[in-house]
Parts: structure tokens; C-alpha cells; sequence
């Protein structure tokens, strides 16, 4: 396995551990991360390939932050797969991009929903917003690109789907991604702890209603 | 303390809120992370405390008891009685009207209280972050609560060297992606003037002028830092600052270096900006130096 770790700043690397999305790269980014935090070196962020480690050089040396780094990314287990929950996003399939989205996949709109309904997606990261999940893969049928032109507003509550995987927005916000549906769930409350109804390495399914 | 005027887009900042990153909560936090810093000083306040991030003028308030206060930022100063240099601790009296004078090239300007802004926290930090609601906008007729502060009138005079924001070059470290660029954008990144857009903002400073060419492959989305510079396939580089997303898709050029970042995120519109590539150590032995100027104030 292919693995690099490169200076971020004067209190940050960025560890990069494979290429390509899939399942095993983020379970490790993940054990990389809830490694470095429970060494209380400093704060964590996986995604797919990668993991950025924050650190206190006037507490670690950066040069020994970057020994540590590579011992974890040996050394770190990805954590098993029943410590993970699976939850259920009700979803109403409604979206303005529903009918578009399944006519460039020459699907019609109840095909391109059975294949995104009812079938477990790996929450790979949260990012772009307080609690988006980046979630998938997709059904390479209903693989679509985002929009050439992102929308200025997206209203909270939006399932959407693009580059093979699939979210939900949490907030009204811009956005780029195809809307085919849209949810009542909170997927972000700071009222909550964690705020966050999903994290990463959990299973989200979209029931239809 | 009262709010008489609010400025045009004034909010409570503390450091950032950085606990939440992997729930995607953006840190926010100054714009200009070390004149907040200097402000919290300069009146004795601890780092962990909140001040307010002023944009746009008029702000004006006054306290209902005596306070220390402190305005930073770029081409700042305050008036009590007298208008007084900005980057000095000055006391103020029970309901004296404090008014926070800018210039024609302030963005953002920090104004810190002896005892600190003591509004609810959310998620642990009273960092405002406007698109998740964290916080809002201070309006006029606004009444921020205080935490203690024993009042030191030998403080008042105290005073920090303002930054350099004239001088357009900033200080970047070569970026985690560096390596995926050609030796050719990197020396147009690096030799380059480039102009502050006027879409610039808390969350980055766009840049115009000179195009870098972006690696031929895209990078997966990782997670990012304040000074990061991006460059998207235009070619026009992006600056992360602090109210940054947790995770970008853009590859990784460079990163300034932490000292710089106010420098950066203080530029106007039409204003030119160069990056001069430093190693590490000196951007250690640079935040290094800050950090000691600030522990002797305070």
C-alpha cells in the first residue's frame, strides 16, 4: 500500500493512504484519525484516502509528528463493522432534478428510485456543511455528474445524488448536486449530542414514503 | 455592553470552533486570527476568550461598568474623549460611548473587552457561523453580556506593534499537493502578482490575475486549513480562511503560513498579493515570535 505524508501548514500533515474510493481506504483514514485524537495529539479529519492531523508543533515536534503519522497509518485497525448503525432516511421522492436526472440515465422515474431507495450507502465523511454526509456508492446505473450550473438555493432537507454517491443537505445553502427527493429528518441539531444524526462509517438507507 | 451602531456585518468571534470538524462544522473564528489575538491581549483576556469581529462602519457601544478595551485590525483607532491609536489597551468608564474608527482600507477589525463576550456558546465555542444560525449578526440596541474582569487602569497605554498590511507579500509553505503540479505552475504560482476579487469573503480570498494550471487529475476531497491556497481547474487561486469548509476538492498548492493569514484575509479589492515560498522553520520561528510578543502584554 501506497502511503504519503506531507507538511500542511506549520501545525497540520496531510497523510494520504491510497487511491480511489472504496470502502477499506475509509475505514482506514477513519482508524488513522480516531488514532492521532486518542494519542491527544491534536484533532483529526478523514475523508476518502486521506487524513489531515492537526498538532501543536510547540508541543510536537513536526518532524516527530510525521514518525508518529506513519507509524499509525501501520499500526491503526479500522474499527469493526457492528460498532457502525444503519439509519433509516424517510424519503419523498420529489426533486427537480428527478425526471431529468432519470431521462440522461434512460431509466424511468420509479426505476431510477428503486435503485436508490432501500439499499444500505457507507457514510464515507461528513463535510461541505454541519452534517453532510458524503455517502455511497451509487447504482453505476444512476451515476450522474453534479449540475454545470450549482444552484444558489438548495432548501434544507434535500436528498440528492452526484459523482456516484448520494447526501442529504442539512441546511438551505448553494449547491451543485441532482435533487430527487427530499426528507423531514434533522440531520444537524447543536441542541444534540453528537449534533450530527450520522457519522462516518455508519449506514444510511432512503425509505420511500 | 450596548450596541449603538453595529457596523455592517459585525459578530461574536472566539479562536474557532475546531471540535466539530469531523461533523463538518466549519472552525469560523477571526478572519485574522493573530489581531483578534492581539485585541484579547492587549486587555488581559486569555486566548479562549470572545471579542467581536467589526465589518463595515459605523460601530459604536458602551459598557454599564469600566472595561479595558482594544480595537485591532487593519488602519484602526478609537474614540473615547480623543481619538487614540488602535493596538492599545485604552479604559473606558462605566457608559462612556466608545466609538471603532476604519479606514478607507479596514475589512476586518477586532474590537476585545477586559472579561470577554460572554454570550450562550454552541457547540462549545461562541464563534459565530451565520449559515448554520450559530449566532447571528449584532444589531443596534443589542446587550452582550460580559465576564467579570478586574480592571487594571495601569494596563490602559498598553500597546502592540500592528501588523505590516501594506507590504503585499505573504509567506507560504509549499502545499500537500504541491508535487502533483507542474515545476511551471509552481513558478507562475510562486513569482506571480496576483489581485484580491471582490467575491473575497470570511471563508477565502479569491485571487485574480496570473492562471496556474491545475494538475490534469482531480483530487478526492480532504480535509483542509485556514491558509490553504486551492486551485480550482480556472487557474485563479483561493485562500482558505477561517470560516473555511472542513473538507475541499480543490488541489493543494500551497499553505501560508499561520502569522500571514490576517495579512491575507485584510486585503482589499484590487489589491496585489505575492507568495514568497518559506520553508517550515521559519513559519515555526515566525508564530514562535508572535506568540512571545503577545505572552509579555498579557
Amino acid at each position: 500500500m501506497t502511503s504519503a505524508i506531507h507538511a500542511f501548514g506549520e501545525s497540520a500533515l496531510l497523510v494520504e493512504i491510497g487511491e480511489g474510493i472504496d470502502d477499506a481506504h475509509v475505514a482506514r483514514a477513519r482508524a488513522v484519525a480516531d488514532g492521532w485524537e486518542a494519542l491527544g495529539h491534536g484533532l483529526a479529519v478523514p475523508t476518502y484516502t486521506s487524513v489531515l492531523l492537526r498538532y501543536d508543533p510547540f508541543t510536537l515536534d513536526p518532524r516527530l509528528a510525521e514518525r508518529e503519522a506513519g507509524r499509525l497509518v501501520e499500526t491503526a485497525t479500522p474499527a469493526p463493522a457492528a460498532s457502525f448503525r444503519t439509519i433509516e432516511i424517510p424519503t419523498t421522492y420529489e426533486g427537480p432534478d428527478l425526471e431529468e436526472t432519470a431521462e440522461r440515465s434512460h431509466l424511468a422515474v420509479d426505476e431510477l428510485i428503486a435503485l436508490h431507495a432501500d439499499r444500505d450507502y457507507r457514510v464515507f465523511f461528513l463535510g461541505f456543511l454541519p452534517g453532510f454526509a458524503y455517502c455511497g456508492t451509487l447504482d453505476p446505473r444512476i451515476a450522474a455528474p453534479r449540475l454545470a450550473r450549482p444552484r444558489e438555493h438548495v432548501p434544507a432537507g434535500a436528498v440528492a445524488i452526484a459523482d456516484g454517491q448520494t447526501g442529504v443537505y442539512p441546511f438551505d445553502s448553494p449547491g451543485g448536486w441532482r435533487l430527487i427527493g427530499r426528507t423531514e429528518l434533522a440531520m444537524f441539531d447543536p441542541s444534540h449530542a453528537p449534533a450530527a444524526l450520522v457519522r462516518a462509517g455508519d449506514r444510511v438507507r432512503f425509505v420511500r414514503r | 455592553m450596548r450596541i449603538i451602531a453595529a457596523g455592517l456585518r459585525s459578530t461574536v468571534q472566539d479562536r474557532g470552533r475546531f471540535a466539530h470538524l469531523r461533523e463538518a462544522v466549519p472552525p469560523s473564528g477571526p478572519a485574522d486570527p493573530l489581531a483578534f489575538a492581539a485585541a484579547n491581549a492587549l486587555v488581559g483576556n486569555g486566548p479562549e476568550a470572545a471579542a467581536i469581529e467589526i465589518v463595515g462602519a459605523p460601530f459604536v457601544f458602551a459598557c454599564d461598568d469600566r472595561r479595558v478595551v482594544a480595537v485591532t485590525g487593519r488602519d484602526v483607532r478609537v474614540q473615547v474623549r480623543d481619538r487614540l491609536d488602535g493596538w492599545t489597551a485604552v479604559f473606558v468608564r462605566a457608559g462612556m460611548e466608545v466609538r471603532v474608527l476604519t479606514g478607507e482600507r479596514s475589512r476586518f477589525t477586532y474590537l476585545a473587552v477586559s472579561g470577554g463576550v460572554a454570550t450562550e456558546p454552541v457547540l462549545s465555542s461562541r464563534a459565530t457561523y451565520l449559515p448554520a444560525g450559530f449566532g447571528r449578526a449584532l444589531r443596534a440596541g443589542d446587550a452582550l453580556p460580559l465576564g467579570p474582569s478586574r480592571v487594571d487602569p495601569a494596563r490602559a497605554g498598553r500597546s502592540l506593534v500592528p501588523t505590516e498590511y501594506q507590504d503585499e507579500g505573504v509567506r507560504a509553505i509549499t502545499g500537500p499537493h504541491a508535487e502533483r503540479f507542474t515545476e511551471e505552475a509552481r513558478a507562475v504560482f510562486f513569482s506571480s502578482t496576483f489581485h484580491v476579487d471582490a467575491a473575497s469573503d470570511r471563508m477565502a480570498t479569491r485571487l485574480t490575475g496570473a492562471r496556474v494550471a491545475a494538475p490534469k487529475d482531480e483530487i478526492l476531497t480532504c480535509g483542509v486549513i485556514a491558509g490553504a491556497v486551492q486551485i480550482p481547474a480556472g487557474g485563479a487561486p483561493i485562500v482558505l480562511l477561517a470560516e473555511h469548509q472542513a473538507t475541499g476538492g480543490y488541489p493543494l498548492i500551497a499553505t501560508v503560513i499561520a502569522v500571514d493569514i490576517g495579512r491575507v484575509a485584510q486585503r482589499s479589492p484590487g489589491e496585489p498579493l505575492r507568495f514568497a515560498r518559506v520553508e517550515r522553520e521559519v513559519a515555526l520561528a515566525a508564530l514562535r515570535d508572535e506568540r512571545r510578543a503577545l505572552a509579555e502584554i498579557a
